[in-house]
């Protein structure tokens, strides 16, 4: 997720770095040939050969001779993203090692440490304030009497404010603004298991405490799945209500594990009157999975979530019909850290009036791409596919839209309640 | 998606040919059915593939883009069972089948699944064992139409038509008289995809010829599948080609 989110950032956050020195005569060449590879990959590669009406030969001829004389990598990146923005389209964008730090606490590869860990906290940005959202039972922050609802000011006496608004001032009303902020700030801390991260909180009655937090493994079992880097991945399955099913899992991964959650409380709750799918802060992972996961909601075949348009062909998201499928009301819970398979899932979803979605919108980052390391050693990122929704609408940088908006206040997380889930509820006795 | 990863060759079902045809091929090139006739006779013969009622194949495929690789084990046998089972690390499994009347495949992460129309007629077509000595009774017409050149070898085009379904085009060696190459419009779900299939590394198992490295270029990514073993008239459970009981219970429904 840490490369994706560096990724997404690309040449918006060009203006971050700093100042570099005048470039030798090696390195002016390798950012032209980086220009070169950009150019020629959007050309072969884009999922639209009319490369969405752009003149990218025009393009090329006006762009070439800056390129050549650009002196610093501030230059050359300007004119890099410069010709990507061209596209007008996200996903495609350069990964600056000096922007990617300012949201990436990690190492330069991009890649989780086994070792990593966490003080069992879980959070959210509302309104531009960090707020702890989930404190996992036994944990270091649990222990320490961490609550719902407090602020986080400062991380190992970096204050979080200046960072955030940094981001924000650098994406403007992006939707994408939440993902990128959130993720910036659960991975300042996290860190290598066994030491401690200092975090400033602003308590429920308005009082700053600080607390030195011992980091614990991340919550889930290790998955590795491609060349992807090593991910945390967890599922739970239970009743909400006696009468309400729940399903959550943290990413679109261990399509076995999820399947196993979802039957056994499907088998528990063949009466229930309601079922929620909580896909809150679940960036996606494998787009499949969403068709798998609605076949366990619908006996009715041939239902279509949306298609993805590849330059060569496109590939419905098929929906297959488990052989007993709950059908009855069926609520989705989404927010502003909802991305990919996600909102492939809930869009869908929502496109074929089989749920209803609560919560905030979503990321709108729903096309599949890849970063590749260009010459000059920055990460080139770009999209291989589009996708339409089955309403036919493109999720990417539209999102989807909650049919009722739930947004959490801190005021009703420091009374431990959770109004997005609450919402769904009463929706689900109310049918 | 997976009958593609099949295979005694690339695809059982189309690396076949046969037709009752009596189109005549252009001047300069050969008749398809000299090509395909060859062709078993390149691979060991008609009775050597006589000699086999079934076969297990084990192997690999793997996906360089994303990092992906795992186990695959084909299980096959006459007249049109099969059974294709793929283990892609933490993408799950997926499983093909057909015990001659229903076709059906599932996967973790996209559920169970039964074939119908075009999908099925196209399943049917590839669950054909030894389908490369019965490619008369397969396909409605099979006509050489031209010639190309496939990672260095020459070969002829043979396009050959089924009776029910798009037409499959394969290319074989001008010299070796080895198929090197098939394109076909898979029937998914998901829509038509073409894939674009490549034979390489033949090597005997047992009395026939056939290639142990298939390359499928699909969607713009490459799948490459290798054959590690392959047992003729093994002792395959009775069970093996059962229908699983989810893909029944999707059957009883309808």
């Amino acid at each position: 997720m840490r490369f994706f989110i560096g990724a997404i950032l690309a040449g918006t956050l060009c203006g971050l770095a700093p100042a570099q020195p005048t470039l030798s005569p090696a390195q002016r060449q390798l950012n032209i040939d980086s220009f070169e590879q950009i150019w020629t990959t959007v050309r072969d590669k884009h999922w639209d050969p009319k490369l969405n009406g752009v003149d990218w030969q025009a393009i090329h001829d006006e762009l070439r001779p800056k390129i050549d004389k650009a002196v610093t990598m501030d230059e050359a990146r300007d004119i890099l993203s410069d010709m990507l923005h061209r596209l007008k389209q996200t996903h495609f964008g350069i990964v600056p090692a000096e922007a990617y730090k300012e949201i990436d606490q990690k190492d330069d590869t991009g890649k989780s440490s086994p070792e990593d860990g966490d003080p069992g906290i879980d959070l959210r940005l509302v309104d531009g304030h960090a707020l702890v959202t989930f404190v996992a039972p036994g944990s270091p922050a649990a222990a320490k009497g961490v609550k719902l609802g407090w602020e986080i000011l400062r991380i190992d006496g970096k204050e979080l404010a200046p960072g955030m608004a940094k981001v924000r001032a650098a994406l403007g009303s992006a939707l994408l603004a939440e993902l990128i902020e959130t993720r910036a700030v659960v991975e300042r801390m996290e860190g290598p298991i066994d030491k401690t991260v200092d975090v400033e909180f602003l308590d429920g009655n308005n009082r700053t405490v600080n607390l030195k937090l011992t980091r614990t493994g991340l919550r889930g079992a290790e998955t590795v799945v491609g060349t992807l880097p090593p991910l945390r991945f967890w599922v739970e399955a239970h009743k909400v209500q006696p009468d309400i099913g729940y399903v959550q899992f943290n990413m679109f991964f261990e399509p076995d594990a999820v399947n196993s959650a979802v039957q056994k409380i499907m088998s528990e709750c063949r009466d229930c009157k309601g079922f929620i799918i909580d896909l809150r802060g679940n960036p996606g992972g494998l787009g499949a999975m969403a068709m798998g996961l609605a076949g366990w909601f619908t006996n009715q075949s041939g239902l279509v979530l949306g298609t993805m348009y590849l330059r060569t062909t496109s590939i419905k998201f098929a929906v297959f019909p488990r052989p007993e499928p709950f059908r009855g009301p069926l609520a989705v819970l989404v927010d502003g850290c909802s991305a990919s398979t996600a909102e492939i899932f809930a869009g869908g979803m929502q496109d074929l009036k089989r749920a209803r979605i609560f919560g905030t919108h979503t990321a709108g980052a729903a096309l599949p791409s890849l970063i590749t390391k260009l010459p000059n050693g920055d990460g080139f990122q770009y999209a291989i596919a589009n996708y339409i929704s089955e309403g036919g609408k493109p999720l990417e940088g539209i999102g989807v839209t909650p049919d009722q908006e739930v947004k959490l206040t801190r005021h009703q997380l420091l009374e431990g309640q959770d109004p997005v889930l609450d919402a769904a509820v009463s929706w689900i006795h109310g049918q | 998606m997976s009958r593609f990863y099949i295979g005694r060759n690339i695809a059982i079902g189309a690396a076949v040919v046969l037709s009752f045809s009596l189109a005549r091929a252009a001047d300069d090139l050969p008749k398809a059915d000299n090509i395909l006739d060859k062709y078993v006779e390149a691979t060991g013969g008609k009775a050597a593939y006589q000699k086999h009622h079934n076969e297990v194949s084990k192997g690999s495929l793997s996906i360089a883009s994303v990092g992906l690789k795992g186990d695959l084990t084909s299980y096959r046998a006459e007249p049109d069972k099969s059974l294709t089972e793929i283990d892609l690390g933490g993408m799950g499994k997926s499983t093909e089948g057909s015990d001659g009347k229903i076709f059906w495949s599932k996967s973790s992460m996209m559920g169970p699944h039964v074939k119908e129309g075009a999908e099925k007629t196209q399943a049917e077509l590839s669950s054909k064992f030894n389908a490369e000595l019965n490619w008369r009774d397969l396909f409605k017409d099979v006509k050489t139409v031209g010639t190309d050149t496939v990672e260095g070898k020459d070969c002829y085009k043979v396009q050959l038509t089924p009776a029910d379904g798009g037409p499959i085009t394969q290319c074989y060696d001008k010299e070796s008289g080895l198929m090197v190459k098939m394109t076909m419009t898979a029937q998914t779900p998901m829509g038509e995809q073409t894939v674009d299939s490549f034979a390489t590394d033949y090597r005997k198992e047992g009395e026939i010829l056939m290639p142990h490295k298939i390359k499928q270029v699909l969607a713009g990514q490459e799948i490459l599948i290798t054959i590690d073993s392959v047992t003729f008239n093994a002792d395959i459970p009775a069970d093996k080609f059962a229908v699983p009981d989810d893909i029944k219970a999707l059957v009883d429904k309808k």
